[in-house]
């Protein structure tokens, strides 16, 4: 063969490769509202920045005439980008080419980047459609999916890990996102599921569709297994984006740091009265977010799970910042099993990432309650306190209204190793709320009265004045400073600022044993 | 006192139903003969009314009895206190709008329509004691 023949052949290989599983095939994915795998690997990087690797691998399977099947990069496109101009590594399952299923060399070119970005230190991004394991394969395509959970592992702490579902994951496939640390999943074109629904009829006799068991919706709200709820694939693309610009590349570097114009020293009025006088009424904590933050931009993750509890990122002086805040619109901004889960897994994100935590306090306790009880609340209520003592990074906690009993101690309390805690004038910091407290102080006295309700009342007065406010904890240093509402963001900023060298070790082990 | 409209067997019945206060499930089987004097059929409200929820108060079986259940449960998402009911049976609603303030550890929760549609059942009447779990509302 001539070299100008070797060239044409180079260039026909290519083209041939490109097409995927073919234009049939690709105008079924469109149909559906899908872009190929390529498409989607255009949309989520910058222009031109793709550079793909292992193009040319190719199954080694002869069992059931593998080897005739044309599988063009067995159905899998990986390789590495820019995301506004950071490298991120990616891997774009194709499900046009067999289904998108998971055989040996899938996962070896899968683990192959995942290894170069580990290497590199940059964020790896993984685009799941795929069928599952790759049945004619057997045990090595199993030894495929082993292979990349592992490196999921070993990765997590040390390089960002986003997974984003835009079609089925189903089986052992679903373990690999959920390790990572965000998973992003498309409205009705995205499921994930250990077993479907005809396999659950089969069993249990329950019939389920496919979105309900396992589409976007459930895992966003009931489950909580993902963490964005997207409308179509665009959008969701942009807000991959957008996460990536608060992250860091990995763990020994820092996030980015993008100036506003917004003003540090940004006084806001509304603040001092955005706290109703009755203690019982409750009020929206994203606008007391949204009031600090630069801009008053806020990213919030897993808006629609566990909902008494807001996680998400923002920046404070141009420096990204992890917000955890109870809300007491929802469920009176109580913590529960899922609330604490939530909040735990993002603080250890954020500790991982060397991510400052903020934290805004309004939480009247655990919920009671024997579901509660028996879903084990004690576990998964350990956790928030396990993650916020073992966090390192600078720990920011702003008392803002109720804090009571061991939920104020689990909310990045000064005992916990917070290094800065404000309290507002409104804060009511104590062992537990007054009602409860006096019925419980003054039983006896109660029930001796001559008119125990009138008399109980005024106990709860006395209580109230005497103890729920930010002074007994301010008087013992557990508050640092009592400020005014209107001044949050110039106080948490300078805070931010002051904490930026903080350095805090921890005794050398292998690794604690967090309740799981 | 509050007034209830009854369908049996196509027949329409106005029922009058008094609120026993702090009532226990002891107390629960007195809304027969409350509910008694309306009319004869009227004795089957009580039935499938105590069938569904048998230790609730005398005023929650009356609304359960009224109309057919909806296709969305609207359930009581924390053990509390019913503080005021803003919708009634019948009413349309949209996505967000607050069907009434459950009470509960001490703060005054709103409970949200899940989705635009008509009021099909309300189950719980003011001061009522609700657990997790408990169907306030139905929807259609």
């Amino acid at each position: 063969m001539a070299t100008f023949d070797k060239l044409n052949d180079l260039r026909t290989r290519r083209e041939n490769l490109k097409k995927g599983g073919g234009d049939k095939r690709i105008a079924k994915q469109h149909e559906t509202g899908k872009k190929t795998a390529r498409e989607r690997l255009a949309a989520l990087l910058d222009e031109g920045s793709f550079v793909e690797v292992d193009a040319f691998v190719e199954t080694r399977s002869i069992d059931f005439d593998m080897q005739k099947k044309k599988i063009p990069g067995d159905g899998v496109v990986t390789g590495y980008g820019t995301i506004d101009g950071r490298l991120v590594f990616v891997a774009s399952q194709d499900f046009t080419v067999i289904g998108g299923s998971l055989g040996e060399m899938h996962a070896k070119k899968i683990t192959k980047v995942m290894d170069m970005a580990m290497k590199m230190g940059a964020p790896f991004i993984s685009i799941n459609d795929s069928g599952g394991a790759r049945i004619e394969e057997g045990i090595d395509a199993l030894s495929g999916f082993g292979d990349i959970f592992m490196r999921n592992t070993l990765a997590s702490g040390v390089i960002p890990q986003i997974s984003v579902i835009m079609g089925p994951c189903a089986g052992g496939a679903v373990y690999s996102p959920a390790i990572t640390d965000f998973i992003f999943m498309v409205d009705k074109t995205s499921h994930m599921f250990i077993t479907g629904p005809s396999v659950i009829k089969a069993v249990t006799g329950e019939e389920v569709t496919f979105d309900e068991l396992g589409g976007a919706m459930t895992h966003n709200t009931i489950s909580g297994v993902a963490h964005f709820e997207c409308s179509d694939e665009d959008s969701c693309f942009e807000q991959v984006k957008k996460l990536i610009s608060y992250l860091p590349d990995n763990n020994l570097s820092d996030p980015e740091i993008i100036i506003s114009n917004d003003d540090f020293n940004r006084l806001e009025p509304d603040l001092n009265t955005i706290i109703p006088d009755d203690a019982n009424k409750p009020y929206d904590m994203l606008d007391v977010i949204k009031k600090v933050t630069d801009d008053g931009d806020f990213f919030e993750i897993q808006a629609g799970f566990a909902k008494n509890i807001i996680i998400g990122f923002g920046r404070f002086g141009g420096k990204t910042a992890g917000i955890i805040a109870n809300q007491p619109k929802v469920n009176a901004g109580v913590l529960d099993v899922d609330a604490s889960d939530k909040a735990a897994r993002f603080v250890r994100f954020c500790d991982a990432f060397n991510i400052p935590l903020v934290t805004f306090t309004d939480v009247p306790g655990y919920l009671p309650g024997v579901n509660q009880e028996h879903s084990g609340i004690i576990r998964h209520g350990a956790k928030l306190l396990y993650a916020f003592s073992e966090a390192t990074v600078p720990k920011v906690n702003i008392i803002v209204r109720k804090a009571y009993g061991g939920a104020y101690i689990a909310m990045n309390s000064k005992h916990l190793g917070c290094d800065m805690v404000f309290a507002w004038p409104t804060a009511e910091i104590a062992v537990m709320g007054p009602e409860g407290a006096a019925n419980i102080i003054f039983r006896k006295e109660i029930a001796q009265s001559d008119n125990p309700a009138e008399f109980r009342k005024q106990k709860i007065e006395e209580y109230r004045e005497k103890l729920a406010n930010p002074y007994i904890a301010a008087a013992r240093g557990y508050v640092d400073d009592v400020i005014e509402p209107a001044t949050t963001r110039q106080r948490i900023i300078s805070a931010l600022d002051m904490l930026a060298g903080k350095r805090e070790t921890r005794p050398s082990k292998k690794h604690g044993n967090i309740p799981l | 006192m509050r007034k209830f409209i009854v369908n049996v067997n196509g027949n329409s019945y106005e029922v009058e139903v008094e609120e026993v206060g702090g009532a226990t499930s002891t107390q629960a089987p007195s809304v027969i003969p409350v509910a008694a004097p309306a009319s004869k059929p009227v004795e089957a409200a009580p039935a499938p009314a105590a069938k569904a929820e048998p230790v609730k108060p005398a005023p929650a079986p009356a609304p359960a009895a009224q109309g057919s259940e909806g296709a969305v449960k609207v359930t009581a998402p924390m053990p509390g206190t019913i503080l005021d009911v803003k919708v009634s049976v019948g009413q349309q609603v949209t996505k967000g709008t607050v069907l009434a303030i459950l009470e509960a550890m001490k703060m005054e929760n709103e409970i949200l329509a899940p989705q635009d549609a008509t009021i099909a059942t309300v189950n719980v009447s003011n001061g009522q004691q609700v657990n997790t779990g408990d169907v306030l509302f139905t929807l259609n």
